[in-house]
């Protein structure tokens, strides 16, 4: 027996979006950007994406979307549901969640359904989500301005 | 009517009880048919069109991965059903359509459950098993939508119905089962990085699923498609879905 050959292990092999769950999404992925790979153009999959090397152009995917810490995607961003540990410099539009991890670098503006952003995260850019539509956007720094005025008069004034 | 296509190595001894076996079973389920042997320059296009002509129904290859790959890459669009006796060692597609090796094939052949496969197309002609490009500075285009580009060296291996076998370090052997029934191919680059003095290591790899590719080069690189080798600068790869009519069987991997 110890002579013998390593048997051929069927499940050992995974391609995670996350770490810590081995092999318990490796049928849903689909596209993988590995390390030290550069990826121009309209870039785009059907199914989940994991970008861990550098992207440019446009990533575009109905399904999830994960940019591994370490990856740079120099592009506009439209997914399904996307985790950012890494870095995008672009537009980001996902249909439903949207997390920021701690490591995530954020350079454009973000549209999403659900925004999760850890803290540590940085972000560059116009957030904007959907459930705001019946606020006018040219009267809202005015009301702000109002309610202020408002809680400043209710308020005593406290001297020291 | 079956013919039979056995390899030049089934005459070896060893694989005599096995033959003889695999006969009695063929004969004991009433598909005995026609044994053509394969020499080294049989040209497989030509002798199954031929055996097509004569009224042959089913073509069936006995022997390995690579006697598998060398009739189906030629013959693939000969209107006929393939089916697959595995002997010996080297088979890793008979696992992936479910085919035992040895006289239980026979089995899984009398019961007849026909699939149609999804086979690769390289620059005129058909790969059923798996192609490999590289290493060298290669670019790879994907669907005339996306360019990918390694730091130094890349190697591309596009699987079809072969899984392919790779090593993150020497001691490790990784499987990874390929679906050839899911309308696309599915091409694994691994790009090379310089070791610190001499020598290249590989990286993770990355993985698209594709229907159409182009790798181009500066330089010849080495294709290999079932089994053979050849030098290219640039070569078109696309998807021939549902080309090839298979007796597989029960435990297939798709």
């Amino acid at each position: 027996m110890i002579f013998q050959k390593p048997a051929v292990k069927q499940s050992d092999f995974s391609i995670s979006a996350h770490p810590e769950e081995p092999g318990a999404i490796r049928d849903e992925v689909e596209t993988v950007v590995g390390p030290s790979v550069n990826v121009e153009g309209d870039f785009g999959s059907e199914g989940n994406i994991v970008v861990k090397g550098t992207v440019s152009g446009s990533v575009r995917t109905s399904k999830h979307l994960f940019v591994e810490m370490g990856a740079k995607i120099m592009a506009n961003v439209k997914a399904g549901t996307s985790k950012v540990s890494g870095e995008v410099k672009g537009n980001i539009k996902v249909k439903d969640t949207l997390e920021l991890t701690a490591t995530a670098r954020v350079l454009g503006d973000i549209d999403a359904k659900i925004l999760i952003i850890e803290a540590g995260a940085i972000v560059s850019g116009r957030v904007s989500m959907p459930g705001l539509e019946g606020v006018d956007a040219k009267a809202a720094p005015r009301l702000a301005r109002l309610g202020a005025r408002r809680l400043s008069e209710e308020a005593p004034a406290v001297t020291l | 009517m079956y013919v039979y296509i056995y390899d030049n190595w089934l005459r070896a001894k060893k694989f005599a009880s096995t033959v003889k076996a695999m006969e009695i079973r063929l004969t004991d389920f009433g598909i005995a048919g026609k044994i053509v042997r394969l020499q080294n320059y049989t040209d497989a296009k030509a002798l199954i069109d031929d055996e097509v002509r004569r009224g042959a129904k089913t073509i069936v290859v006995v022997g390995n991965d690579k006697t598998f790959g060398q009739i189906l890459s030629g013959a693939a669009t000969a209107g006929c059903i393939f089916g697959f006796l595995p002997v010996g060692g080297d088979n890793t597609i008979a696992e992936v359509l479910g085919i035992p090796i040895g006289a239980d094939a026979c089995t899984v052949l009398s019961r007849r459950r026909i699939e149609k496969l999804d086979i690769g197309w390289v620059n005129n002609r058909y790969f059923v098993s798996q192609l490999k490009a590289g290493p060298g500075q290669l670019e790879v285009f994907y669907d005339e939508r996306f360019r990918v580009t390694g730091q130094n060296l890349l190697e591309v291996v596009v699987c079809n119905l072969q899984p392919w076998f790779w090593k993150r370090n020497s001691q490790d052997r990784n499987f990874e089962v390929v679906h050839p029934q899911d309308g696309k191919l599915e091409a694994w680059l691994r790009p090379l990085t310089r070791k610190r003095f001499w020598g290249y290591s590989y990286e993770d790899p990355s993985i698209f699923p594709f229907s159409e590719m182009e790798i181009k080069s500066q330089e010849p690189f080495t294709v290999e498609a079932d089994g053979k080798i050849t030098k290219e600068i640039r070569i078109k790869i696309k998807l021939a879905p549902e080309r090839v009519n298979m007796i597989v069987g029960r435990d297939r991997k798709f």
